[in-house]
């Protein structure tokens, strides 16, 4: 588990964006265990209080859910994976079209190029190196 | 009480080392203060023996062998005068070692989750404990260093002296070793009230460092005059009105009000206005 | 919660703390951050009632530091404070002797975590282990309040890391931490609350995620802007 915190972004939305790019990346996989809040906070070096924080939200949008006093557990909620990894995609589209459109790049171009450059590296497809 | 009893403790296991070094030189000066005499004494005698002198003349001119040639030398009163020195000295020093070098253990000791008040009576019995030690150590000092002056010299070259006579033959050694139980309350006692009041003018000096010693010495001013007001009174404006029985109940009052203002006082400091 | 409210501190004629407010909040790891020498150990001093304040109130779950808040709070300084003739066990012995809150399982679990030698004796302690028995000595104490000073400095990157380590891990649970530091980066995400200290007075107390969510700026970004305006 490794992850670069940005000191000027809440920390809570680093670890739930975190969490997202897991799930959609299918690291984490549906019903998964994770780690406790504590182990969290100690792996990523941030404030228990936090890592507390970051669960609690994404127990609320459904990303997680714990069942009693059991260790919480990734969604097994198709729908809810699903839209992580359309919301996921749409960000780094959005993102990718900013940057293409600063540059006034026709469409045409991107997509011919984004095409070339994705099958000349296969490997990065599945996401987990 | 039982924080006190461990803060005691360790404040005696704190200067065990030194205190060890203390008894051991005391025994071993005088131990060799007294083999050195008799043997000198032995060879002056031997010396008129052989020249053709009886005992009885050699006792006549030569005077006996007394345990007080010993008591009056430096090598006996000489550890002595050490021991007293560092035990007025560790008076200071039980305060401000904690408040030396980087590791200020004084810290610990604030934040011990006792009465500060348990610290300063520690400290207190602790100086107290040392010195009735010492103080009985030399007593069983001087019972073996008469032993060993015994395997030396003849009976008939010895002085016979009990132990309240070697005593009472050393002027400043009364003061430490009192017959009556009146008199041990009363040396000791001052002595305790000496160390209380010191201790609390430490404190003043801890809390307000400058001005504190200033404030120190005129506690300690005051303490020793209302201490001997009696006698003042008595000297002064009452000429001779009271019988020394008076007199002395009246220095025991004025005594324990001085305990008194010394305890109340460094307690308020501890508490208040000391500081790391 | 332990409040500070207004305390003010001279040592002679020189105003060391001059009104200083601010709390921290129970559970939270609360930094006091200042460039140098404002005072930050003098108010963890007068918090533990080490120091004679001039003015003001210190008050711990709302009541004044009594000798039995010494079970409940307790206060790591930038040096061990034992004698440096004990040994580490000697030096945890003192603790287990005086504190009932000392907690033996906790004290033998750090000497692993940070692979010491009881037997060592303090005054022979590189300064990486120096800090550690320190940490270890308050960490081990079932206390509700930790105060430390500087814990980070003049010691081995890897101690650091390794103290670093402690914040995040169960010895800090459920505890509320008053740091102080003058280099934030090494704590930067570890913390809940900074409070900003310069000239004896509190320039800006906040929340390191409120500042980030509400104002898109980081611990240093704040402190820019404070000391440097």
């Amino acid at each position: 588990m490794n992850i670069k915190l940005n000191s000027r972004e809440p920390v809570y939305i680093q670890v739930i964006r975190y969490f997202k790019e897991q799930i959609a990346k299918g690291v984490f996989e549906p019903g998964q265990e994770i780690s406790s809040r504590r182990e969290l906070a100690n792996k990523l070096k941030i404030n228990p209080n936090t890592a507390q924080r970051a669960y609690k939200e994404m127990e609320e949008q459904g990303l997680i859910f714990t069942e009693g006093n059991l260790p919480s557990r990734i969604t097994k909620n198709e729908m809810i994976i699903k839209q992580v990894r359309e919301e996921l995609i749409l960000e780094a589209v959005s993102t990718f079209i900013v940057a293409v459109q600063s540059i006034n790049v026709p469409l045409e171009e991107a997509i011919n190029l984004v095409k070339k450059k994705y099958e000349e590296n296969p490997n990065e497809q599945e996401g987990n190196r | 009480m039982k924080n006190y009893l461990k803060l005691t403790n360790f404040e005696l296991s704190r200067f065990f080392k030194l205190y060890v070094v203390l008894i051991g030189l005391t025994l071993v000066m005088q131990t060799v203060g007294i083999i050195w005499m008799s043997n000198t004494y032995m060879g002056s005698v031997e010396g008129l023996l052989l020249e053709g002198n009886t005992a009885e003349l050699i006792k006549m001119n030569l005077g006996t062998f007394s345990f007080s040639t010993l008591t009056t030398s430096l090598l006996f009163s000489g550890p002595i005068i050490i021991c007293i020195a560092s035990l007025l000295i560790y008076v200071f020093l039980i305060w401000y070692r904690d408040w030396f070098g980087k590791n200020t253990f004084v810290y610990r000791l604030f934040m011990l989750p006792t009465a500060r008040m348990n610290l300063f009576f520690a400290k207190a019995t602790s100086i107290f404990l040392m010195v009735l030690g010492l103080v009985s150590l030399q007593l069983v000092f001087i019972l073996i260093e008469s032993q060993i002056a015994k395997l030396i010299v003849p009976t008939t070259y010895m002085e016979s002296q009990n132990l309240n006579q070697i005593i009472n033959g050393f002027d400043y050694m009364r003061v430490l070793y009192p017959t009556t139980l009146i008199e041990f309350l009363i040396n000791y006692g001052i002595g305790f009230m000496a160390v209380f009041v010191i201790f609390t003018g430490i404190l003043f000096e801890r809390s307000f460092r400058l001005k504190g010693i200033l404030f120190g010495i005129l506690f300690a001013g005051i303490s020793l005059f209302v201490f001997i007001s009696p006698i003042l009174l008595q000297v002064t404006i009452l000429e001779g009105f009271f019988y020394p029985v008076e007199l002395f109940i009246l220095m025991v009052i004025t005594g324990l009000i001085v305990i008194a203002g010394s305890v109340w006082i460094s307690n308020y400091l501890l508490n208040k206005k000391i500081r790391v | 919660m332990i409040e500070v409210k207004d305390i003010t501190k001279r040592f002679g004629r020189k105003k060391i703390l001059n009104g200083v407010s601010f709390t921290a909040n129970k559970g939270e790891i609360t930094c006091l951050i200042g460039i140098n020498g404002v005072g930050k150990t003098t108010i963890l001093n007068a918090i533990m009632n080490l120091t004679p304040i001039n003015r003001g109130e210190i008050l711990i779950d709302g009541e004044k530091i009594r000798k039995e808040s010494y079970e409940r709070i307790t206060f790591i300084p930038d040096a061990i404070t034992m004698l440096p003739s004990m040994k580490i066990s000697d030096a945890m012995q003192f603790m287990a002797d005086f504190y009932q809150s000392w907690n033996q399982k906790r004290a033998d679990e750090m000497i692993e975590f940070f692979k010491l030698d009881k037997n060592d004796r303090l005054s022979t302690l590189s300064k990486g282990n120096s800090a550690k028995v320190n940490m270890l000595l308050g960490l081990a104490l079932d206390v509700d309040y930790l105060l430390m000073d500087e814990p980070f400095s003049g010691i081995d990157i890897f101690s650091r890391e390794q103290i670093a380590d402690v914040f995040t891990s169960h010895l800090v649970e459920n505890r509320s931490v008053i740091i102080t530091t003058h280099e934030i980066s090494d704590i930067e995400h570890l913390i809940d609350k900074a409070v900003l200290l310069n000239d004896g007075v509190v320039l800006r107390e906040f929340n390191a995620e409120e500042v980030r969510e509400n104002e898109g700026k980081s611990i240093i970004d704040v402190m820019r802007e404070v000391y440097q305006p």
